[in-house]
């Protein structure tokens, strides 16, 4: 009974200790809607489980684990749901099915800088997606890789789990705006859509005698 | 009766805060002042794009309530503001000069909800408060018996910051306000640590809020004039 008293302590401030050496978070938050066009496109976009499971870790110095997976996921879904004019999504890629372009998304490469790392009063957060596109017969159609960049100073008293995830958010946010923005500016994708009938163009032709 | 001037000289010393020199610099387009519609708006917004500085958001914020004061000038809040035209107005997409929102404008998605959201004025802050000099040291102890602090410490910040007005009407610049604050804070510590802290971003948000409001204020101050027989 008396060893379980000192124990008990004991548990919580071994607990404490750490905690107080890792940062664990996992990214939550909302996007707004996008202000665009959408593209006369029937897309499907592929989370894969790597995807939508996606952890950051890093052992070296501070231990910091950021899960992204669901964030990202609600980012995409978003993205394309705003940029397209009908989007699904699957966790695999599709046999067949009614899409014209089919987008799987991957995380490539995630970094992060802590205060403490680079001698700057900001925390980073850095993500390369590579975005695969292929077309309703499973071509390639572009390998777009897009990186985008987030980062907070810190602030007093600001938890580094605080700043990593607004960081991490305004990373996604930056990851949304090249999307949206640069979409229709990649080399690969601009040739496709400039060679591809549009949906208007396939039904003047079906009208046509 | 001891007690009670201990007590008082603490709370006197706790509500003590160190001086800030502001200085201020405007420039104006020209004399007239900025019309604003009953049903317009302005809105401020931080630049962010630098990487190793960026116009802290609370900053911002404080400057609407300035320019909002006394509900001459209605603001629309930066981060509303952002989330209706995301993604054009992120770090990386935000413009930095007319010409590029003259271009972003001619999108007519765009020009519809700068309109719905009745704006008139775009305000760009870029600047951020630093902490240039830092000195001395507090160090604290903690034993079975008690602890405290002993020590002496200064730090001196320097807020800048640089205000631009864009009429979205007519697409040029309106006018200019510059503000440097600078402040030293200090802490003394003798057992328990007393800091005097310098308000360096609150007066210049002061500084630079109450110049803004002025581009605005003179038309008010001028049709009250007018209205009275």
């Amino acid at each position: 009974m008396k060893a379980r008293v000192f124990i008990t302590p004991l548990l919580v401030l071994c607990g404490l200790l750490a905690s107080a050496c890792s940062t664990k978070l996992e990214v939550v938050g909302n996007f707004p809607p996008a202000l665009t066009a959408k593209l006369p496109l029937r897309t499907i976009v592929v989370f894969e489980p790597d995807f939508a499971s996606y952890r950051f870790d890093s052992t070296v110095g501070k231990e910091v684990s950021v899960a992204v997976g669901q964030i990202q996921v609600e980012l995409f879904t978003g993205l394309a749901a705003n940029l397209f004019q009908h989007s699904s999504t699957a966790s695999n890629m599709p046999n067949d099915g009614p899409a014209d372009l089919i987008l799987v998304p991957r995380v490539e490469d995630v970094q992060i800088s802590m205060p403490n790392e680079s001698q700057l009063k900001v925390f980073e957060v850095w993500i390369k997606y590579n975005l695969q596109l292929f077309d309703s017969n499973h071509e390639p159609v572009a390998d777009w890789i897009m990186t985008a960049y987030g980062k907070t100073p810190t602030r007093f008293l600001k938890s580094d789990t605080e700043a990593l995830q607004q960081a991490s958010m305004v990373a996604l946010r930056d990851a949304g705006a090249h999307f949206i923005t640069g979409f229709a500016r990649v080399p690969e994708i601009q040739q496709w859509l400039r060679q591809r009938p549009t949906s208007a163009q396939t039904t003047n032709a079906s009208s046509q005698p | 009766m001891k007690q009670l001037a201990i007590g008082t000289a603490l709370v006197l010393l706790l509500t003590l805060s160190a001086c800030t020199t502001t200085t201020v610099d405007e420039y104006r387009e020209n004399d007239i002042s900025l019309t604003l519609g009953s049903s317009e708006r302005v809105v401020v917004l931080g630049r962010r794009h630098y990487a190793d500085y960026e116009t802290e958001p609370d900053f911002i914020d404080c400057i609407g309530e300035k320019l909002n004061a006394d509900k001459v000038v209605a603001v629309l809040p930066e981060r509303q503001f952002v989330d209706l035209l995301y993604p054009w107005f992120e770090p990386r997409t935000a413009p930095l000069g007319l010409k590029r929102l003259a271009k972003m404008l001619d999108e007519p998605m765009i020009a519809r909800r700068f309109k719905e959201q009745g704006l008139r004025y775009m305000i760009w802050i870029d600047g951020s408060t630093e902490t240039t000099e830092r000195d001395g040291s507090v160090s604290c102890a903690i034993g079975p018996g008690g602890g405290g602090c002993f020590g002496f410490a200064t730090w001196e910040k320097t807020g800048t910051y640089e205000a631009i007005i864009w009429d979205l009407q007519t697409l040029d610049e309106s006018g200019r306000v510059k503000v440097e604050a600078r402040g030293s804070s200090y802490m003394v510590a003798i057992i328990l640590p007393i800091p005097i802290i310098a308000q360096v971003q609150d007066q210049a948000c002061d500084g630079i809020g109450r110049q803004l409001r002025s581009f605005f204020m003179g038309n008010r101050a001028r049709e009250t004039t007018a209205q009275t027989p």
